[in-house]
């Protein structure tokens, strides 16, 4: 298994779609950490409506800038994630090696938990990077602010903290990805993983507060949608913090109408689980054709 | 299984809805052999191959493969088989190298000196570090081929290998294909190519509409389409021969000759025949007919299609 997850990362880390997904995760850091953050703060400041421009400067200043960061790299990521497991399920069918995969003895089980574990593997070190250029950013906007840099503030995260914020967002992440893996290995098609993925995001975002606003039965299928389990655990890394600009358009800032975390937690997993039973289960199955057949 | 087969189908039968694509294939193909597949199109010949190689669940019937049985152990039996699939299954934005590196890492083979063997084997050495994308039709097949040898299989699943080839490189690719039967790998080959089948192959089967309509050592089956030629001045020679019994067919050509469909132990009847009739010939000899006229016999078909 180890010498298969390998040759999923080979197969991916020389296509430039890989890079261009991680620019875009940089562009977004940039954009929240410099736009949404110091230059909003060089503007609001000196502005007394906007109290002192305090949620630009807890959107670029670390450590406050952690929970901003995560907090749009999980809405964003979801989707880069999305993308990246549509082109990488979908192009093993439309360049027909999925089929000579199988034809030299992997088995289905295999071939897709190879493929699940090199997509995660590939997922985990993008998103990674991504944050770590988004902290650098921080940090120099903090210090060209005349800021000091450190972890001993009031109300900001603490260092021990930061793993578990990590974890958190990324966990949010994993059911769309799963929708996307799901999506792809059901449809066989780039354009279906990644653009239903992108569907359901934008639907859900649109869908869950009007649910909220429809009384108890709606709020009860509010519950069971995706986004809004993942807006307890991004309100989780927001503990204790006033508002800061972000780029993911949900609520979860303070006061955010958001379901118990460990409730959230189960609800996702559960997400997970079943889109995973089903893509094993249809490709376990499935005739692998060609147009030819 | 006897050891001497390696690969047996048993009522391999593949249902589309109402269309049967393989109906009840009982397929042979034994150790160290060439065995030729050949149809013509929609006949089931990828449909086969794709179930001989787990893409396909069959409908009913079974499969063993060296010896294992395909329902319980398919993915045991694929690891000592090689495959070349016909169209694709490379990736372009690799150079070839790295394609038979990555494909070899997918089985956990590591083998340097073997990556470069294959490479050889199938002549992509000048060209192995360019990408795919670049490559010819031609090459593509011969980066398959490469790929399939890796792992020095038992038995090769070759379909439409010689696709794209020019004429130089499909003679190779026979020549390769014989040395690796004479190096005890049984091969199994769909192709339309019916001159190199015959020529590469030592044993054919034919399918039609799904159904094994002919299968048999290749010198049988074109002895047993043997025509005699005759060569006669006197006109009524054609007409004589036509009233034989024994005679399936007999037809004037465009040289002046009569060739007659019967077997090759007739030359001396023909001549008997004609005798009494006081027609004298100037030639009797028989003609081996060719794979491609005992295809087009038993399948019913005008030409040979892909």
């Amino acid at each position: 298994m180890p010498d298969m997850i390998a040759a999923e990362i080979m197969k991916v880390r020389t296509r430039w779609l890989l890079y261009v997904l991680f620019l875009v995760g940089v562009a977004g850091a940039a954009a929240q950490v410099w736009l949404f953050g110091y230059v909003a703060w060089l503007t609001e400041r000196n502005d007394s409506e906007f109290e002192y421009g305090i949620s630009s400067r807890l959107t670029f200043s670390f450590p406050y800038s952690l929970s901003a960061l995560l907090d749009t790299g999980q809405f964003w990521g979801a989707l880069l994630v999305a993308v990246l497991t549509a082109s990488m399920v979908a192009t093993d069918h439309s360049w027909g090696t999925v089929r000579l995969a199988l034809a030299r003895g992997q088995t289905r089980n295999q071939y897709l938990t190879a493929k699940l574990l090199g997509i995660v593997a590939v997922s985990v070190v993008m998103m990674l990077a991504v944050f770590a250029i988004g902290v650098v950013f921080s940090l120099v906007a903090t210090a060209v602010a005349g800021e000091s840099i450190t972890f001993d503030t009031r109300n900001g995260p603490s260092a021990a903290e930061v793993p578990l914020m990590v974890l958190r967002a990324a966990y949010a992440i994993v059911p769309y990805g799963m929708l996307a893996f799901c999506l792809t290995v059901v449809g066989r098609s780039t354009a279906l993983g990644a653009t239903g993925t992108l569907i359901y995001i934008i639907a859900e975002s649109i869908v869950a507060p009007l649910l909220g606003a429809l009384g108890s039965t709606g709020e009860a299928f509010q519950s069971l949608i995706i986004g809004y389990n993942a807006s307890a655990l991004i309100a989780a890394n927001r503990s204790g913090l006033l508002e800061q600009n972000t780029l993911a358009f949900r609520e979860s800032g303070p006061g955010a109408d958001v379901p118990d975390v460990w409730v959230a937690t189960l609800v996702l997993a559960a997400y997970s689980l079943i889109f995973l039973a089903i893509s094993f289960q249809v490709f376990r199955t499935r005739d692998v054709r060609t147009t030819q057949e | 299984m006897s050891d001497d087969v390696v690969l047996r189908t048993r009522a391999l039968t593949k249902q589309y809805g109402a269309r049967l694509a393989v109906d009840a294939l009982d397929l042979e193909i034994r150790r160290g052999r060439v065995y030729g597949f050949l149809g013509p199109n929609g006949a089931g010949k990828t449909t086969t191959i794709a179930m001989l190689l787990g893409l396909l669940a069959p409908s009913s019937g079974g499969m063993e493969i060296l010896g294992h049985d395909a329902a319980s152990e398919h993915a045991t039996a694929l690891r000592r088989t090689g495959a070349v699939l016909d169209g694709l299954g490379y990736f372009p934005h690799l150079t070839g190298r790295d394609n038979v590196r990555l494909w070899a890492r997918l089985n956990g083979m590591r083998d340097a000196a073997r990556i470069d063997a294959v490479i050889e084997i199938a002549r992509l050495s000048g060209r192995a570090d360019d990408k795919v994308r670049d490559y010819s039709l031609g090459m593509k097949q011969r980066l398959a081929v490469a790929v399939a040898l890796l792992e020095d299989p038992e038995l090769l699943i070759l379909d439409e290998p010689t696709n794209g080839l020019d004429p130089a490189g499909i003679r190779e690719f026979r020549q390769l294909i014989r040395q690796l039967a004479a190096d005890g790998k049984t091969v199994f080959v769909s192709s339309h190519l019916l001159s190199e089948v015959q020529q590469m192959c030592d044993d054919v089967g034919i399918v039609k509409h799904g159904k094994l309509i002919a299968q048999g050592e290749v010198t049988t089956l074109v002895q047993s389409g043997t025509r005699l030629v005759v060569r006669a001045t006197d006109p009524r020679a054609l007409a004589v021969l036509k009233q034989q019994q024994w005679v399936a067919a007999a037809t004037l050509e465009d040289d002046g000759t009569i060739s007659v469909e019967a077997p090759a132990d007739k030359a001396s009847d023909i001549s008997r025949v004609l005798a009494g009739e006081g027609i004298w010939l100037s030639e009797l000899r028989a003609q081996d007919g060719s794979l491609e006229e005992f295809f087009l016999d038993v399948t019913g078909e005008e030409t040979v299609g892909a």
